[in-house]
């Protein structure tokens, strides 16, 4: 090829991928949502004269160039095998695979998170609880504390996570160490939370430590939902074997209801419609983030109440606790202020109290209220 | 707006060519003046007017200048102090209110401007030209639109090459349009474009990794020193390739801004192949009319001292930039006094450390705020302060980065240039087939990093 003809060509080239790209973008529909990503994208900016001289008009526009560009999953799919496969970068927006397995670096420790959350389960224990409460509290590791070290990759630093909670937490509330009962395959692959079929060993060491073991049997049947693509997977952009959602039943919890308390819906504690027309499959356990749901046991002799604070790993490990209780309250603090619980919830001594939460949310708990 | 945005690549730029090239030539500095204001009133809309006020400033002093010969000197003295003084309120009256409170234990409360995008590249330009009709270099332009074209161009408008008038004077009543110009201006687009997202920004996420690091060791502290070298470097030879490439494809030449600096073998060298542009702006409109080396020795060094005091303010109204001006003001001082002879004659590994070691230093005094910050961040690179050697955060960090390492300091020497010229001379059809293939990957793989990412800023656009 001659010089001339290969000037022709990439001047041509460029013009034609650059009009070509303008054409398609204003001609494709927006969306409204990324399914891969499990987020609302960014909409055409209303212009105004505030948002003109603000200057903001150009970062809302850029941001909707981003979001609604065309074959945008390819683009970012692109990036991903770049960065992880050409350049051997070891994480892609820190998210990287190992044995097929999607982890998102959780790094560094930030105590000052740590601390927040320790000082909000104080509070909530002064101002709702009592002494006589039997009042407890559990850490789930997030997946990446069973990484193999050697790997290299950056981890929490979880002894001292552990041991700031520790040290400042109310001394009549009770530690429940279970990161010796779970291992990496307990958690979905491509997906940040763990299977609730295997964490029937975390359910027992819970009840155990709690002191309701003998009012479960801790016998479940399992039964398939469907398959599953995690958040880790959209937001990775490569291929990854879905994972496969379980959930482990009885009779006892096929007759509990829910009550949610920001929809006043009755439901189940499984909750298939909500997760067939949810972007996030593991919707199914609980109908998904809520600030208050409440399970009724409703064929149950024992006059029990258990409150939960979680977030979203409790709502796959409190039904089964539902055997040993007549109601189960669970609370999600990122949703609803503190300050306004006893507005729907009933506190008195004789409930069992439970704070679960995961390292990720402990390590970013800015949005606790 | 920035070159390497999608908002730029495929919606504005797109629309402008379509509309310079389909309009006769005589209406194309019309859509090249337009276009540029809706591209600073895009990314700027508070201070647009301001810079078309200093456009009409510049424009009727160059008139009058026409007009009263006898009266030149006195109309450039005002036309330079007009520019000079929005470039000074707008940068520089917090920095002297922030002194001036220090030095006199004053209560003077700040302004707190924000600084108008490029600022400091159009004042120079706008000084040049008026310094050059002065000088009778180039005649008064009568065109407002032609001026005000030359100053607003959007290619060059936000972070040089700080182009003379004199370089387009003609090319702005008569440009030449080949596809060998534009092609080379494609390419030239298209790895600037490369430089700024596949490096710059990607160290820029390194940089932002070692700032919230939690612990931080001597070989953190070296990486990070690297990086921001690094990144500075393609961060604005980046935005001058883009510029560059523009420029051609709308029929204009600009200078080049940028020449290879980290092979450099002496910080004399080094300032010739970096921002060139700015280098010889200040040597032609600062230095030589102070007298620049034809005086006696203590004049000459006033001369030199005040020029990289100058090019140190020029890059912001802080010390750490004054701090990095004038560092290299005593080096080039001392290289001039001698050393410049032993660099020449020492082995050209060794020349080069010494450079890097230089700039590696300069441009984390560049880059850090405030005194103290700037003493831990060198200090840290001697283990001073500093409790390890390395840990497994600053491992990490490495070996992630280590293919974006390689690959960067490959691209701030010509081997990869003289390899595909020497290519070029024994297979030329194959590169050719080969040119527009690399070139569209690599747009592709840009525009996968941009789809994905955050918005980033280039670096030069603060000063």
């Amino acid at each position: 090829m001659s010089d001339k003809i290969k000037d022709i060509i990439v001047s041509v080239l460029f013009v034609a991928i650059i009009v070509s790209t303008f054409i398609i973008n204003i001609a494709i529909k927006d969306s409204d949502v990324s399914t891969s990503e499990r987020r609302k994208l960014a909409q055409f900016p209303k212009i105004n004269l505030d948002s003109i001289s603000s200057g903001e008009l150009s970062d809302t526009v850029e941001e909707y160039a981003m979001d609604q560009f065309f074959l945008r999953d390819e683009f970012r799919s692109i990036k991903s095998f770049i960065k992880l496969d050409i350049l051997r970068q070891k994480d892609n927006n820190e998210l990287f695979i190992i044995d097929n397995n999607i982890y998102k670096m959780e790094y560094p420790l930030d105590e000052n998170s740590v601390m927040n959350i320790t000082n909000k389960i104080n509070n909530i224990y002064e101002k709702y609880l009592s002494d006589e409460a039997k009042v407890f509290y559990t850490i789930v590791p997030d997946k990446n504390y069973y990484l193999d070290s050697n790997l290299m990759y950056l981890k929490l630093d979880y002894r001292r996570l552990e041991n700031i909670m520790k040290e400042n937490i109310n001394s009549n509330i009770k530690y429940i160490n279970i990161f010796d009962e779970l291992s990496s395959n307990d958690y979905y692959r491509t997906d940040t939370h763990w299977k609730q079929e295997n964490i029937t060993k975390v359910a027992e060491k819970i009840a155990n430590e709690m002191g309701f073991l003998n009012r479960i049997t801790l016998d479940f049947e399992k039964k398939e939902y469907s398959g599953f693509y995690g958040a880790y997977y959209g937001q990775l952009v490569k291929k990854v074997e879905p994972d496969n959602i379980y959930y482990l039943t009885n009779s006892i919890i096929d007759n509990a209801k829910t009550f949610n308390y920001e929809t006043n819906k009755e439901g189940s504690v499984y909750d298939i419609s909500k997760a067939d027309s949810s972007m996030d499959k593991y919707d199914l356990f609980l109908s998904g983030a809520t600030p208050i749901i409440q399970i009724r046991n409703e064929n149950s002799t024992i006059d029990k109440e258990l409150i939960i604070f979680r977030d979203s790993f409790g709502s796959s490990i409190a039904p089964l606790f539902t055997e040993a209780y007549s109601k189960i309250i669970l609370i999600d603090i990122r949703y609803i202020s503190t300050d306004l619980l006893s507005k729907y919830v009933e506190f008195n001594n004789t409930q069992d109290v439970l704070f679960l939460y995961s390292t990720l949310v402990i390590n970013e708990s800015g949005a606790l209220k | 707006m920035v070159f390497s945005s999608l908002t730029f690549i495929f919606y504005f730029l797109p629309i402008v060519l379509i509309l310079y090239y389909i309009v006769p030539n005589k209406f194309k500095n019309i859509i090249l003046f337009l276009s540029s204001l809706a591209f600073y009133f895009f990314a700027e809309p508070k201070f647009g007017i301001l810079m078309i006020v200093s456009i009409l400033s510049t424009y009727i002093h160059g008139i009058l200048m026409d007009k009263h010969k006898e009266h030149k000197k006195i109309i450039t003295i005002s036309s330079v102090i007009i520019s000079l003084s929005f470039l000074v309120f707008f940068k520089y009256t917090d920095f002297i209110i922030e002194n001036v409170n220090m030095l006199f234990n004053g209560e003077f409360d700040l302004l707190n401007l924000a600084l108008p995008i490029g600022i400091s590249f159009y004042t120079f330009k706008m000084i040049s030209y008026i310094v050059d009709v002065y000088k009778n270099k180039v005649k008064p332009q009568k065109s407002f639109l032609k001026l005000a074209t030359y100053v607003s161009l959007f290619p060059q408008l936000m972070a040089g090459p700080i182009v003379r008038y004199s370089t387009i004077e003609k090319e702005l009543d008569d440009r030449e349009y080949t596809f060998s110009k534009f092609s080379n201006g494609v390419r030239r687009f298209i790895i600037g474009l490369s430089k700024k997202v596949l490096i710059a920004d990607v160290l820029g996420d390194l940089i932002s990794s070692f700032n919230m690091a939690s612990e931080k060791t001597v070989l953190f502290y070296w990486i990070y020193a690297v990086a921001i070298t690094l990144q500075i470097y393609f961060d604005f030879s980046g935005y001058s390739d883009m510029a560059i490439g523009l420029g051609k494809m709308f029929g204009f030449n600009f200078p080049e801004n940028f020449n290879y600096p980290y092979i450099s073998r002496s910080v004399t060298d080094f300032w010739r192949r970096w921002h060139i542009t700015l280098g010889t702006w200040f040597r032609d409109y600062v230095y030589i009319p102070l007298g620049g080396n034809r005086v006696g020795k203590i004049k000459w060094l006033r001369n030199i001292l005040i020029v990289w005091m100058l090019t140190g303010l020029w890059h912001g109204a802080a010390w750490n930039f004054i701090l990095w001006g004038l560092l290299y003001g005593v080096l080039l001082v001392i290289e001039k006094l001698g050393l410049l002879k032993i660099l020449e004659k020492i082995p050209a590994f060794l020349s080069r450390i010494y450079v890097m070691f230089v700039v590696i230093i300069g441009f984390v005094i560049f880059s850090g705020e405030g005194v103290e910050q700037i003493l831990e961040n060198i200090g840290g690179l001697f283990g001073i302060g500093v409790d390890k050697l390395t840990n497994a955060e600053s491992m990490y960090y490495l070996v992630n980065y280590a293919s974006i390492f390689v690959i960067s300091i490959l691209a701030s020497t010509p081997i990869l240039k003289n390899i595909v010229k020497k290519l070029k001379e024994k297979i030329p059809r194959i590169i050719n087939i080969f040119e527009p293939l690399a070139l569209s990957l690599l747009l592709i793989i840009c525009v996968s990093y941009l789809v994905d990412g955050s918005f980033s800023p280039f670096l030069y656009f603060r000063f």
